[in-house]
């Protein structure tokens, strides 16, 4: 489970920052008091448009960022207090995939499953199940350097999955994959789920909030302008498609912020 | 710890796998001391039989028939028709490598048993011609002085009131270490920081450019531990090249034919297990020093090409100190024992000759090792800062 509580992340702008952003301001806030829960066997969706804050909150949750006021408990852990705990609960995916280029699958799936301390073992048949999953085995001693982006996002997820998390953290996982590539990460995310965990993505792509998403949040210039079910989403808007619906929501907040 | 060497493990085979790292840290410092040793040797000695060998043009203006003569002319062309300002010209122009001028009336002089003022132009750019042409002007100069004893009927000695011989008692190891020795540390001091300069762009500014910073970031391992963990494969490449320009210096010493015998005989002397493990108990801490400052140095840049301008100018900080030992008068003392680098470079000067004081090579080596403690604090200080690890 994850639950976020009054969450502010802000950053002190340096001279230069001012300059690009034409502020005054000594700082601004990318996430600005949001407060939301993800339920363990649900997928949750974070949604908004560039900029509006998303992966800041994802990265606040993946302990890689740390929250200016308020704090994140990932299963009853707080990403403040037990930075490290929430490590060993989480699994971090991201779009752009993240591997070491003359390492092969295997050296870097053992590498991260060394760092989350798990035993040979069950790291064995992890692994074995995994690649059997992801169909890795058949280039699992290929240095990532010589692999296609397809192959690259199959090594990601097993890295990412390798410790068995009980929260897993996709931000915008599918962005610039092919579609055979980004229909594996589906298919994860839907195992994810039957195997009971809280998985919470961030995405532009509407067919497959609307395919997957069980909960869903926008956020918008760090505000968190909605937060419902999937379900009612769909029934307070019945008459416009789920992108349509996205964009009055986020044009409404736009407006009576510039209002 | 298991966290340090896991990092450490995988960094480790990361880089040895990276081509650029194996060329900087591996093949470049094993093969330069013995090309420095041989190809500067094999230069100086072609160079130097190519100049012996050359015949010289020489100009003589009023010189004696006799002097004339006693040129080998096998060695030596005579160049005939020249004045004062043509042979000056020549020899500006090349066309002329030197021109002897006997000033007066040489055989009045002689007669008188006065001194004849000889003149000799040459251009200091080529090599040998002044030795060659002093040495004829002595040799002649010579026969004209037995001349002179012998009309005078005196003995030899009668103008050779003393009779000098010197004594160079310096062991040829404190001479060398004294001299040449200044050239060796600043190869090792800059072999390790070659050795760790890429692998620290790769594993620290690299990783943030890839992005994988940001997954490693994620596991269950404090920042500290994965730090630590690629400071030890920094240094560790960083004392590789350093070793590996040791085994390159051995091998040339051992295999490299035609090495003249007095070189050999000095860097046998050197290559001992005594330098070795004192030269190495100052290059570990050096190296831990290179891998936590560059790390903190390259943390902020966000590719890799602004990583190499911000090291390049470090480079030269580096170089100076080093370089520095290689000046006459600065000699090592309490002052400098604490001077990082340029400690390294005098005390390894000191442990050539065999002059090392113990107490200051301790004082040497704790201070390295303060050194390297704090570069690493340093180091860990910016990769705890959010905006330093992410790009």
């Amino acid at each position: 489970m994850i639950k976020v509580d009054q969450v502010t992340k802000t950053y002190n702008l340096s001279k230069q920052q001012k300059k690009e952003l034409q502020t005054t301001a000594p700082s601004i806030n990318a996430v600005n008091n949001i407060s939301f829960q993800c339920q363990p066997g649900r997928v949750f969706s974070l949604l908004g448009p560039n900029g509006a804050g998303k992966t800041t909150t994802l990265r606040m949750m993946s302990t890689i960022l740390g929250p200016t006021s308020g704090d994140i408990e990932i299963c009853g852990h707080s990403v403040k207090a037990e930075p490290q705990k929430v490590r060993s609960k989480i699994g971090f995916l991201t779009g752009s995939t993240n591997l070491y280029d003359r390492l092969n699958p295997s050296e870097i799936v053992e590498y991260f499953a060394k760092l989350h301390g798990m035993d040979k073992r069950f790291f064995e048949q992890r692994k074995d199940m995994l690649f059997t999953q992801l169909g890795v085995h058949e280039f699992s001693q290929k240095r990532i350097g010589q692999m296609s982006t397809g192959m690259k996002q199959k090594v990601s997820i097993a890295r990412s999955m390798i410790h068995d998390p009980e929260v897993v953290i996709f931000d915008e996982p599918t962005s610039g994959l092919d579609v055979i590539t980004a229909n594996s990460i589906i298919d994860l995310i839907r195992r994810c789920k039957d195997e009971g965990k809280t998985v919470i993505f961030s995405s532009h792509i509407m067919s497959e909030v609307d395919l997957l998403c069980d909960d869903l949040a926008i956020i918008a210039k760090g505000d968190l302008i909605y937060n419902n079910t999937m379900e009612n989403f769909r029934t307070e808007n019945h008459n416009t498609s789920l992108t349509e619906a996205f964009i009055n929501i986020v044009s409404e907040q736009t407006h009576s912020t510039t209002l | 710890m298991n966290t340090i060497l896991t990092v450490f493990k995988k960094e480790l085979i990361d880089t040895l796998r990276d081509r650029r790292t194996l060329i900087t840290a591996i093949i470049m410092p094993a093969v330069a001391i013995p090309f420095l040793m041989y190809g500067m040797t094999f230069m100086m000695k072609t160079i130097m039989a190519k100049e012996e060998a050359k015949k010289l043009k020489l100009a003589l203006l009023d010189a004696p028939s006799d002097f004339m003569s006693s040129i080998d002319t096998s060695k030596i062309m005579l160049v005939d028709g020249m004045t004062m300002e043509t042979g000056r010209d020549g020899i500006l122009s090349d066309s002329l490598d030197a021109m002897i001028a006997f000033i007066g009336d040489f055989a009045q002089q002689q007669t008188d048993l006065k001194t004849t003022k000889v003149n000799m132009w040459y251009k200091s750019t080529n090599m040998t011609v002044k030795s060659r042409m002093t040495d004829i002007v002595e040799a002649y100069e010579k026969t004209l002085l037995d001349g002179r004893i012998e009309k005078l009927d005196m003995s030899a000695s009668t103008i050779d009131p003393l009779d000098l011989t010197r004594y160079d008692i310096a062991p040829k190891k404190e001479f060398l270490g004294k001299t040449a020795g200044g050239f060796l540390p600043y190869m090792f001091i800059i072999f390790c920081f070659m050795g760790c300069m890429y692998p620290a762009l790769d594993l620290v500014t690299g990783e943030k450019e890839r992005g994988t910073i940001e997954t490693l970031l994620t596991v269950p391992a404090s920042r500290f531990k994965i730090l630590m963990g690629k400071v030890m494969t920094i240094s560790i490449m960083g004392l590789a090249a350093a070793i590996m320009g040791i085994v390159g210096m051995v091998v040339g010493v051992k295999l490299l034919p035609d090495m003249p015998e007095d070189m050999f005989e000095v860097l046998n002397n050197i290559v001992s297990t005594k330098f070795v493990l004192m030269l190495l108990l100052m290059l570990i801490p050096l190296c831990v020093f290179f891998g936590g400052i560059l790390s903190a140095m390259v943390i902020r840049a966000r590719s890799f090409k602004e990583a190499q301008s911000i090291v390049s100018p470090f480079t030269f900080i580096i170089i100076l100190p080093a370089a520095m030992a290689m000046i006459p008068g600065i000699d090592m003392s309490w002052k400098t024992a604490l001077v990082p680098i340029l400690n390294i470079a005098l005390a390894t000067k000191e442990i050539i000759a065999g002059t090392m004081d113990s107490g200051m090579y301790i004082a040497i080596v704790l201070s390295l090792v303060v050194l390297a403690v704090i570069a690493v604090l340093f180091s860990h200080n910016q990769f705890s800062k959010e905006g330093m690890v992410l790009k």
